[in-house]
Formats: structure tokens, C-alpha cells, sequence
């Protein structure tokens, strides 16, 4: 036992005391939050110069609407007013993909001739583009847009949209709906999820939900972030050639065990620093927006699901943090060990995704079994706990059979790194290795 | 301890991996306080009797007692174990390399840090202390593996060829630091295919070939038997009468003076009398031992 605290010590301090550590628990946040804010910030580049688009309107009804739709299209409004217009209008130059409008009379010209005009104007940069409105437009609902970049497919996409709002408004003002009821008829629907829990309290879930979804993805990205040092741990003592004078000394599986521990607390180091410093954000843009009247509520969840959170995280992480000790104690080099994790990716990403059929039914068989399976337990697990809990033997199977097999994998990826020492170096194929973990 | 104690006592071990056969019924007895050479050519069987004693893996037939007891986890802190493969963290600071290897062996406490200082001092390496491995040489590597194998003070001390790739300064001190080790009473296993370092500091030994033991014994005995049949000799002229092979069966030419191993038949009053015939001026003609390199070649054709 103190050798294996030893083996836990040196692992730790080690990797706590690297340069990298401290820069990676600098650097990631802030490579995260770029990741947010760069693709923003790249998109809202082309809102300099809005797109001037002609509209032919030969309806000679289709200009007005269309250019509030337009207008309600980049502000990201459904539903509009006229008194908030003004206001409106200066939020929606700033979107991205915006438009002037300006109307092309048709009248005493020929439709060649407002074309070859307009053409001219195209080619001499006066416009972007034309939008041409048949007259049977209303009827047929077919237009033709005329523009220099046709790539240009979120433009199109948007006056598309805006066309298909003025069409249906102008539909419903001919078939003399009133402004009322057309408004009426657009109000959005909105669907509040309420849980009937086992004791006829109603209680709001949807918290939970978010909640078990970031701990899956925080689990997700602590076992890409930590997988492979896991494996690095195991394979150093090949590379540097230590193997043999630490098994003069102590027990293989204590060793493994060891720099699983060790390497695993460096992880749980890394995101509790991250989760306080978010806390603390959060704490703080949370005061921000009271003190300016908002209020941001916090899900109600029972505390024993805080346990439970925190168990399956734990069981989620060391379920794959020992497969990647297991191919580890596999190879030789941790190249050959990069290739070999990658479908321990795989099978992390698909058990991810159960979220999704678990949700949905929550007490069916197959939830019950993908909750119990190690692999797949984790997530389906806490989806289950906050929807319908399961009875409380289910999760406790679950954790039971989840840990049990860390110690197992662990057991037997001591026994494969022995003997592929004893083997001089030699890379073990599967078989091998579950003879090599049968062998003495 | 006595020096009668038997500190390891292998009983027919054998060992094999899979088809191949690595140890085949060895049996030796390690007396205390001696240095015990276990010699052999490479892939004798040297290495796996090695990780046996040490419990890295066990026999499939046959009994190993350490210190009279069958071996156990607490014993094994009693043994300092150098292995032929060997390395350091790289980027381990040398004193924590250290602590962490005397911690494996139970050893830890203020009086670590004395011995770790201690023995740096003895191998010369002080003022590397607080250096992390990757900036040490070779050499310097090497003499930091051997502290790591002795930090814990152990009774018993196996090391599995520890001179290989040092210059001969620092196999001169290590050899010292082994023969010290000796008389303060700690048992040596010595595991080499080097006979020439093998014959200064093994006070017994055992052959190994082919997974076999050829022979075991002390040196002395082992000399004794194989009689004087080795002349050295520094003449001028005479070259014909060396080469004759009804006299001298092999000859070794060194800078300026050559060994000839006598034929079986004749003996060293004729050789010296034919030199003489021959007209050769003779610097030197001594009677000597044969070198356990030669014993070694001689056991180890004559077992294959």
C-alpha cells in the first residue's frame, strides 16, 4: 500500500510540477473561448457594406411587405411592430447578410428594358442584385434573382425566407384577415416540460438535462485530454527502461494502479481549477444580471443527484481511462498506442449519443441494459436518474459492476505489461495478450 | 553473518517461455558475504534465473529460498537489484529519482536524504543532485542506477552486468564500491559474460550455458583444477618453436609478450629447452594460472 502511494506521489508531483500542466491549464480555456468567439467574429466581418438588392415588383404589392420581412429577417424578429420599428432598423444593419431594398418601377418601361438597365448597373457596381416579381407572383410563388456571386447562399437563403413571410402576409391581407388575427395566427407556442415525480411533485427537469449533458461532455473531453497520458504513464517506464527495477520491488498491479491514480488526480486537479474559475465567472455574470434586473434561475435538483453526478462521473472516466491502460501495457511506443485508442473514441462517442434513445424512454429494457453496461453506463445512467430514477438497486448494479470491472481491466493489463516485459519488448497482439494475462 | 550461511538457495528451477527453454533444472547455493559470479555467454539463462531470485516472475518447477525463507513482497526489500535493462526518468531531478526508488523499497524518512547524499558523494556526482536525468552522461546515468540498487542498504545486492559501457576510472570505482559492499557483510550476485571483470571480484562462481549450469564453484578451486598448463613468454626469435602445434596447442600474441597454452603431452622444460635450441633470447618465461576466460571457453565447447 505505501508503495503504491508512492507510485500515486511520484505520478502526481511529477506531472503537476510540468510546465505543461500550468500551461495547459492556462492556455485551453482561452483556446476554448476563442474557438467560440472566432467563427462570431469572422461572420459578422461582412456586415460592412449591406447587399443592394433591385426588387422589380410587377405585382406592383409585394414591395412593402417585402421590405418589412426583410427588415424582420436581419433583426431576427418574428412577430413586429411598428412602434419599436426605428429602433429595430438600427439593430438590423448590423446583422450579417443584410440588404437596401430599392424598388424598380415597372410601369411604362418593357420588361427588356428594365433588365438591360439594370444589367448596366449590375456590371458598373451600382447593385449586388435583382430580384424580379412576376405579376402571377402571389399565385405561383415563383421569382428569379439575378446577382454577380451566386455562391453567396446564406443571401439567398435569407431573402428567400423574407420573400416566403411577405408572400403568406400578403396572402392573408388579400383573403382579408385582420392585422389582429394575421398576428394572432404567428404567435408562437411555447412548451414547458414538467416532471411528475414518484410523489406527485412537479418538478422541472430540463436543468438536470443540460446538467447531465455538460457532465457527459466534460467527461468526454477529460478522457480525449487524459487518455493518452494514461497511456503515456504506462508505456514511460518501457521507453526509459525502468520496468524491471520497479517490479524488483513492487507488484505490478499496485504499479498500474498507481499511475492510474496518480494520473488520474492530475485530471480531477486540472478541472476542479477550471470549474472553480468557471463557478466564479458564472457567480459573477449571475450577480451582473440581477443587478441589472434579470433573473437567472438555478435548476432545483436533489442533492443526492449531486452524488450521483460526481459517482458516474468518476466511473465514466476510469472506465476509459483504464482501457487506455490496457493497450498501454499492449504496446511498446506511444505511437503504437495512439493507433490502437482509437477505438476506444468510437465506442466513447457512440455511448455519448445514447443520451438521445435513453431520454426518450427511459424505463424500456434496452436503457436498462446500456445503464448497466460499463461502457455505456455513465451517461444513460444519470439520463435515467433524472428523468424516471430507477430503483436504487439498478444504480447501485451499475456502479458495481462499472468499478468492478476498472479493477478487473487493471488486473489484467498488470499481468500483460509482466509478461511483455519479460518479453523484451515485444508487441502484443490480442491474443496474446489475454494469454500472456492467463500466464503466471 | 557466517560465512557459511547460504543466503540464496536455488533447487532444480526451471523456467520456459512457451517452446523455449530459458533455465533447465539449475540448482546453486549463494554463501553470504561473498561475491558470487554467475557467468555465461549471452542467452544463457543468466537474466531469467536473475528475475526468479528477485521475484519479477516465478519457477515452473523447482524451489528458491532467500535468506532461508521461501520468497515473499518483504523480502524483496531486502534485495537491491540492478538490471541489465535500466534506465532513469528522464525528467526526474536526480535526488527525487532517488527518494522515489528508496520509497519503493519501504526506505523513506530523514535518513534518506543523508544516504542520497552520501552516496553521491562516494560515486562523485554531488553537485549533479538537483539535475534531472536527461542531463547527465551516460556514465553518469549508470553510476545513479547503481545507487538506485543500494540506496536501501540491502543484504543481498544483484547486479546484471554493471560495468558494461563505463570507462575503466569508474569500473575501477564501482569494482571498489562492490568489494566495500562485500566486507561490510552484504551477499553480491554478479552477473556478467565479461571474465576478465568477473575474475577480479567473484570469490565463487557458477557457469551457465545453454539454460545449464556447466560448473560452480569458488574461483580458487576452479583454478587450481585446471592446472598450470599456460606459459607466457617475451622472446625474440623462436617463432617456429611457438607455433609448433605438437607443443603449444593455442597462442595468444599481446603488445610484446605472448601466452601459449601447452599441448596436452608436452610440458613447459621442453618448450623452454627447444626456445633455447633455437637460438631465441628470452625475456620472460613464467608459469601461469589460466585466465577464467580461458576455463570459460575451454567449459563452455567442451559442454556444446
Amino acid at each position: 500500500m505505501k508503495k503504491f502511494l508512492a507510485v500515486v506521489k511520484r505520478e502526481y508531483i511529477q506531472r503537476v510540477r510540468a510546465k505543461m500542466f500550468i500551461v495547459s491549464t492556462i492556455l485551453l480555456p482561452l483556446v476554448m473561448s476563442l474557438f467560440g468567439i472566432v467563427p462570431a467574429v469572422i461572420l459578422s466581418i461582412d456586415a460592412g457594406s449591406p447587399m443592394r438588392v433591385a426588387v422589380v415588383d410587377q405585382t406592383g404589392k409585394m414591395y412593402g411587405q417585402l421590405n418589412q420581412a426583410i427588415f424582420n429577417e436581419t433583426s431576427g424578429q418574428e412577430a413586429s411592430t411598428n412602434e419599436n420599428a426605428n429602433e429595430r432598423r438600427s439593430f438590423g444593419g448590423r446583422g450579417f447578410g443584410n440588404f437596401v431594398l430599392e424598388e424598380v418601377s415597372s410601369e411604362n418601361q418593357s420588361a427588356e428594358q428594365i433588365r438591360t438597365d439594370l444589367e448596366r448597373r449590375l456590371r458598373a457596381k451600382e447593385l449586388d442584385g435583382y430580384v424580379i416579381l412576376p405579376p402571377d407572383f402571389l399565385a405561383h410563388g415563383q421569382a428569379e434573382f439575378f446577382n454577380r456571386n451566386p455562391g453567396d447562399v446564406i443571401s439567398r437563403r435569407m431573402l428567400q425566407s423574407a420573400l416566403n413571410r411577405a408572400v403568406r402576409e400578403q396572402r392573408l391581407i388579400e383573403a382579408q384577415v385582420d392585422t389582429r388575427t394575421r398576428q394572432e395566427l404567428f404567435q408562437p407556442v411555447e412548451l414547458q416540460a414538467v416532471k411528475i415525480g414518484a410523489a406527485g411533485q412537479e418538478r422541472d427537469s430540463g436543468g438536470s438535462f443540460a446538467l447531465v449533458f455538460g457532465i457527459g461532455f466534460v467527461m468526454y473531453l477529460a478522457i480525449l485530454m487524459y487518455g493518452q497520458v494514461v497511456l503515456g504513464a504506462v508505456i514511460e517506464e518501457k521507453e526509459t527502461r525502468i520496468a524491471e527495477i520497479l517490479f524488483s520491488s513492487v507488484k505490478p498491479f499496485a504499479l498500474m494502479m498507481g499511475k492510474l491514480v496518480g494520473v488520474s488526480l492530475v485530471a480531477l486537479t486540472q478541472l476542479a481549477i477550471w470549474g472553480m474559475a468557471f463557478s466564479a465567472f458564472a457567480l459573477y455574470g449571475v450577480g451582473l444580471l440581477a443587478s441589472r434586473g434579470m433573473r437567472a434561475s438555478i435548476p432545483s435538483i436533489p442533492f443526492s443527484h449531486y452524488i450521483y453526478f460526481a459517482l458516474f462521473f468518476l466511473l465514466g472516466y476510469f472506465v476509459y481511462a483504464t482501457i487506455y491502460a490496457l493497450v498501454g501495457s499492449m504496446v511498446t511506443t506511444a505511437q503504437e498506442g495512439g493507433q490502437l485508442a482509437m477505438p476506444i473514441i468510437l465506442i466513447l462517442v457512440i455511448s455519448f449519443y445514447l443520451f438521445f434513445p435513453v431520454s426518450r424512454s427511459p424505463d424500456s429494457t434496452f436503457s436498462f441494459w446500456v445503464s448497466i453496461i460499463p461502457f455505456s453506463a455513465p451517461v444513460a445512467m444519470l439520463v435515467r436518474i433524472v428523468t424516471q430514477t430507477p430503483p436504487f438497486w439498478q444504480i447501485a448494479l451499475s456502479l458495481l459492476i462499472g468499478f468492478g470491472s476498472v479493477l478487473v481491466i487493471m488486473w489484467i493489463a498488470s499481468r500483460v505489461y509482466r509478461v511483455g516485459m519479460l518479453m523484451y519488448g515485444k508487441r502484443a497482439s490480442i491474443p496474446e495478450a489475454l494469454r500472456w494475462a492467463r500466464q503466471a | 553473518m557466517a560465512a557459511s550461511e547460504i543466503t540464496v538457495k536455488l533447487d532444480r528451477v526451471s523456467k520456459s517461455f512457451g517452446e523455449f527453454t530459458a533455465v533447465k533444472e539449475l540448482s546453486l547455493a549463494v554463501r553470504a558475504g561473498r561475491v558470487f559470479g554467475l557467468l555465461g555467454p549471452n542467452g544463457a539463462g543468466k537474466t531469467t534465473t536473475i528475475r526468479m531470485i528477485v521475484n519479477i516472475t516465478g519457477p515452473d518447477s523447482g524451489s528458491i529460498s532467500l535468506f532461508g525463507r521461501k520468497i515473499d513482497p518483504q523480502l524483496q526489500d531486502r534485495i537491491g537489484y540492478l538490471p541489465e535493462e535500466r534506465g532513469l526518468y528522464r525528467r526526474m531531478k536526480v535526488v527525487d529519482q532517488l527518494r522515489f526508488f528508496a520509497e519503493l523499497k519501504n526506505v523513506r524518512g530523514k535518513g534518506v536524504e543523508a544516504k542520497i547524499d552520501e552516496w553521491l558523494a562516494r560515486v562523485k556526482l554531488s553537485e549533479w543532485k538537483n539535475k534531472r536525468s536527461m542531463e547527465l552522461s551516460k556514465g553518469m546515468q549508470q553510476k545513479i542506477q547503481f545507487i538506485t540498487s543500494v540506496i536501501h542498504d540491502p543484504d543481498l545486492l544483484i547486479l546484471d552486468e554493471p560495468f558494461s559501457g563505463l570507462d575503466p576510472l569508474n569500473v575501477e570505482l564501482l569494482k571498489e564500491i562492490v568489494l566495500d559492499l562485500k566486507r561490510a557483510g552484504k551477499t553480491i550476485i554478479f552477473s556478467t559474460h565479461q571474465m576478465e571483470v568477473a575474475e577480479k571480484i567473484c570469490d565463487d562462481i557458477c557457469l551457465i550455458n545453454r539454460s545449464e549450469k556447466v560448473f560452480e564453484g569458488s574461483l580458487r578451486d576452479i583454478k587450481s583444477s585446471f592446472g598450470r598448463n599456460s606459459v607466457a613468454v617475451r622472446c625474440e626469435g623462436g617463432d617456429g618453436v611457438l607455433d609448433d602445434p605438437a607443443l603449444v596447442s593455442k597462442l595468444v600474441r599481446h603488445a610484446d609478450e605472448a601466452q601459449a597454452l601447452l599441448a596436452e603431452g608436452a610440458d613447459a622444460q621442453t618448450l623452454l629447452k627447444q626456445l633455447i635450441d633455437s637460438g631465441a633470447v628470452i625475456g620472460k618465461f613464467e608459469m601461469v594460472e589460466p585466465s577464467l576466460n580461458d576455463i570459460f571457453i575451454a567449459k563452455v565447447t567442451e559442454s556444446a
